[in-house]
């Protein structure tokens, strides 16, 4: 994510820039080469899915790659199209999630994805705390590469967390913790995961840290400054290279804050952004906004990981904080939260992306739109996208619509 | 029906389920003034609570293909857009409440969305996805448990355990005679068969059952073979009507296996009853039937079941149908083609919009069976 070119002239870049690149550069060069030293370490590699309990597999010495987060770089470089084309070839219906199909197209012809694809997995995890889409997507992972396929099931949550849902998930935890025994060999050490818990928390209450300066005015950072410095979050959570990437972020947003220096020149009107980037036009489409003084000071997708971990043993923390992430929860949850961040933010409006892709993310936000916009008398946009896919991109409409909602703050 | 005369009875019977299926529950009213319905949508909604509750269960299915409600995407499958369009023109009304299944994304926000936009009350329930995980099977009877508390706080009864024994009977019964129209689907029309079933999922439970009963032995009787027909699996969602299975029987084709929601997968899978506590025993039925696309009991199994099936059935072909935007059958039916195509079974893949087929799809099914009338295996 930190691939894509800033090409906003009004826009203040960060300094720790470099150290995002450099920290990312050797995420991913560790991970490309994997085949070189995983074995020699006896740390297998996992594809995991963005909300998998990535702490127990630290525990269990694994390495993790995200094809949700390669897909991301694969847009970024405009390669989605070419890929999906050939998993769409391979009969996968162009309705799916674009970063499934694009990562399906990086596994059949890894020739054509960014980074020559993502290595061979020695296993497959999946939560469905995002999607019912990952666990059909791991499947087909799963058949093709003829490696085990862990899966958390963390029920949906029509209302609260209830006692059943907690039981069940604690349950499929300490049996994923005894199969990752059996995979590794390595026995289950509940310090060890307790300390990739305690780094966890680390990284997130920095990350909660950085973004809590955006609530002064102005707001120290734009949203593709959010989507862009997520990506450790999402790789290198419980590690300490992300500990000490996010203390520079930090102490940089901090001082910003202090001095009153915004991400956007004369910020006029505060946003909120719903879903998933749209990473091909990362910045065209919020140029489009900073020019007419529009910054999105805060989001709900990067905000998915500046959630705290919830309390209890290790294992019960784990159960909860994956179980009852955003994305498994009511419209009436999810309109609560945003109504949340319009009054913390003191936002002037919200920007709702209909991501073509992600339908848990998306089919709810019309009716979320209606009841943010009753309950905080802000203005709410919905513009249909798609985080990966530029076929699904129609520029000049989506252009009119955001001159004529920026209008309305005139 | 009340006529001596057997003949007759079963006529009228059959004429009875036939114009059931084609109404799909629209004149409920009219035709059952004493009866309280409860809509549904997923085969994973345990019927025998609805009808141990007192209620009819009824399959919420779509009236039109083309419903655009403001309140969901166009990028959303026509049979969300379409049900959820029927309740904001309040259709449902009368309903004492709406189930949702948590199967599939689009049902999970279904749910929300509904009960933020329309009047009718809902309720949920929320199944293990991975029915042999450990702990599944206590959290899916919790769960369970929970849902029977939801639908007699709705009466304001307690659900006697006697009425789910009696309920769990019922729905056990039901499926066996189902399974005796499935086991003749090589000698009855297709579209024939696919409406008898469609009906018992709209239509009052006893009813139903006794419709059944008076035009089995008739349709037992009512030998359509024809040699040459194709024998084809058909593999899809919910399908509100029998246009798909029409147009195969007319060009040559017949069903003689059926993995549709609203078809056999419905109906298919064991009851089994006698334990301590009857709850255990619906949660064992739903836990272990044939699995559809939102579900998984294991990576392969529902792959397996629908290669073995077709085999069992002696299928030359089969069709798969994706409706537009449904993700879990989709991503199934890729796979699915694959291990049909190795196991000898020729597979075609139509997108639908909704649940009818039209010139295009004509000209596809035409070939695809043209070719395998023409081909030497047969
Ligand atoms: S983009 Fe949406 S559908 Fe795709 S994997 Fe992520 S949560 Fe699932
Ligand atoms: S399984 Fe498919 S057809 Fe059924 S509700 Fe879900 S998306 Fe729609």
């Amino acid at each position: 994510m930190n691939e894509v070119r800033e090409k906003q002239s009004n826009y203040r870049p960060l300094s720790s820039k470099k150290a995002l690149q450099k920290t990312m550069g050797r995420y991913y060069a560790l991970t490309n080469y994997h085949r070189y030293w995983g074995k020699i370490f006896r740390r297998p590699l996992a594809w995991v899915t963005s909300g998998a309990p990535v702490e127990l597999l630290r525990a269990f010495n694994i390495h993790s790659a995200y094809p949700e987060q390669y897909a991301a770089i694969y847009s970024a470089r405009n390669a989605t199209v070419a890929l999906c084309e050939v998993s769409e070839a391979a009969g996968y219906s162009q309705d799916l999630c674009s970063y499934a199909r694009s990562n399906i197209g990086g596994v059949l012809r890894p020739d054509l994805a960014p980074l020559g694809g993502m290595p061979k997995p020695n296993l497959l995890v999946a939560c469905n705390n995002i999607c019912g889409t990952v666990l059909k997507w791991y499947e087909v992972l799963a058949r093709h590469f003829k490696v085990p396929l862990l899966v958390l099931d963390t029920p949906f949550l029509p209302h609260e967390f209830t006692a059943q849902a907690k039981a069940y998930v604690l349950e499929q935890l300490i049996s994923m913790a005894n199969d990752l025994e059996k995979i590794t060999g390595c026995p289950f050490d509940e310090k060890k995961l307790a300390a990739e818990m305690k780094r966890s928390r680390e990284i997130t209450s920095l990350w909660i840290e950085t973004r809590q300066y955006c609530q002064n005015s102005p707001s120290p950072l734009n949203a593709p400054d959010l989507f862009i410095n997520m990506a450790p979050i999402v790789v290198l959570r419980g590690s300490k290279a992300g500990i000490e990437y996010y203390r520079k972020l930090r102490d940089e947003v901090k001082q910003r804050a202090a001095l009153a220096q915004g991400a956007i020149e004369d910020e006029r009107i505060r946003l909120v952004w719903d879903n998933i980037a749209i990473w091909p036009q990362l910045f065209s489409f919020y140029k489009m906004f900073s020019e007419k003084g529009a910054c999105f000071i805060t989001d709900t997708y990067s905000g998915g990981w500046a959630v705290e971990h919830a309390p209890g043993t290790p294992m019960e923390s784990l159960a909860a904080t994956y179980t009852e992430i955003f994305l498994n929860r009511s419209p009436k949850y999810r309109a609560n939260q945003l109504i949340k961040l319009i009054e913390d933010y003191k936002a002037n409006g919200f920007v709702m992306h209909s991501n073509r892709s992600c339908k848990p993310y998306s089919l709810v936000q019309e009716v979320i739109r209606k009841e943010v916009m009753r309950e905080t008398g802000v203005p709410g946009l919905m513009i249909e996208a798609d985080m990966a896919d530029p076929r699904a991109y129609a520029e000049e409409p989506v252009r009119n619509r955001v001159q004529a909602f920026l209008e309305t703050f005139l | 029906m009340s006529d001596n005369n057997g003949q007759i009875n079963s006529s009228n019977a059959l004429e009875l389920l036939l114009e059931e299926a084609s109404l799909k529950g629209t004149y409920r009213m009219k035709r059952y003034p004493g009866k309280k319905f409860f809509g549904y949508f997923c085969s994973y909604f345990p019927e025998e609570l609805i009808i141990a509750a007192g209620f009819e269960p009824l399959r919420l299915l779509p009236d039109s293909e083309n419903s655009t409600p403001a309140e969901l995407p166009g990028y959303c499958c026509s049979l969300a857009k379409g049900t959820l369009d029927m309740e904001i023109r309040k259709q449902y009304y009368d309903l004492i409440g709406i189930g949702f299944t948590h199967t599939c994304d689009t049902m999970q926000c279904l749910s929300g969305v509904w009960s933020a936009c329309g009047q009718t009350k809902t309720v949920d329930i929320v199944p293990p996805v991975m029915l042999n995980a450990p702990g599944a099977f206590s959290y899916y009877l919790a769960e369970t448990k929970n849902l029977m508390m939801t639908l007699s706080s709705l009466t304001q009864t307690a659900i006697k355990e006697s009425s789910i024994l009696e309920a769990i009977k019922l729905c056990a019964h039901t499926r066996s005679l189902v399974t005796e129209i499935d086991n003749l689907r090589s000698i009855l029309p297709s579209p024939l068969v696919f409406s008898i079933l469609r009906a018992g999922q709209l239509m009052p439970r006893v009813e139903y059952v006794k419709a059944l009963e008076e035009c089995l032995p008739d349709l037992k009787e009512m030998s359509s073979k024809n040699l040459h027909q194709v024998k084809i699996l058909v593999s899809s969602a919910v399908l509100e009507s029998d246009s798909l299975f029409a147009m195969i029987e007319e060009l040559g084709g017949r069903v003689v296996a059926d993995d549709t929601c609203t078809g056999y997968r419905h109906y298919s899978g064991n009851t089994v009853w006698g334990s301590v506590n009857p709850l255990t025993d619906i949660v064992q039925r739903y836990s272990e039937m044939p699995p559809c696309p939102c579900k998984n009991r294991s990576l392969n199994e529902r792959i397996h079941h629908l290669t073995t099936l077709a085999k069992h059935r002696n299928a030359q072909g089969a069709i798969i149908i994706i409706r537009k935007f449904c993700e879990p059958h989709a991503w199934d039916a890729v796979s699915l083609a694959e291990s049909l195509r190795e196991k000898g079974i020729r597979t075609l893949t139509l997108e639908l919009e909704g649940a009818s087929v039209g010139g295009q799809e004509r000209t596809r099914l035409q070939a695809f069976l043209e070719g395998l009338l023409e081909s030497p295996d047969l």
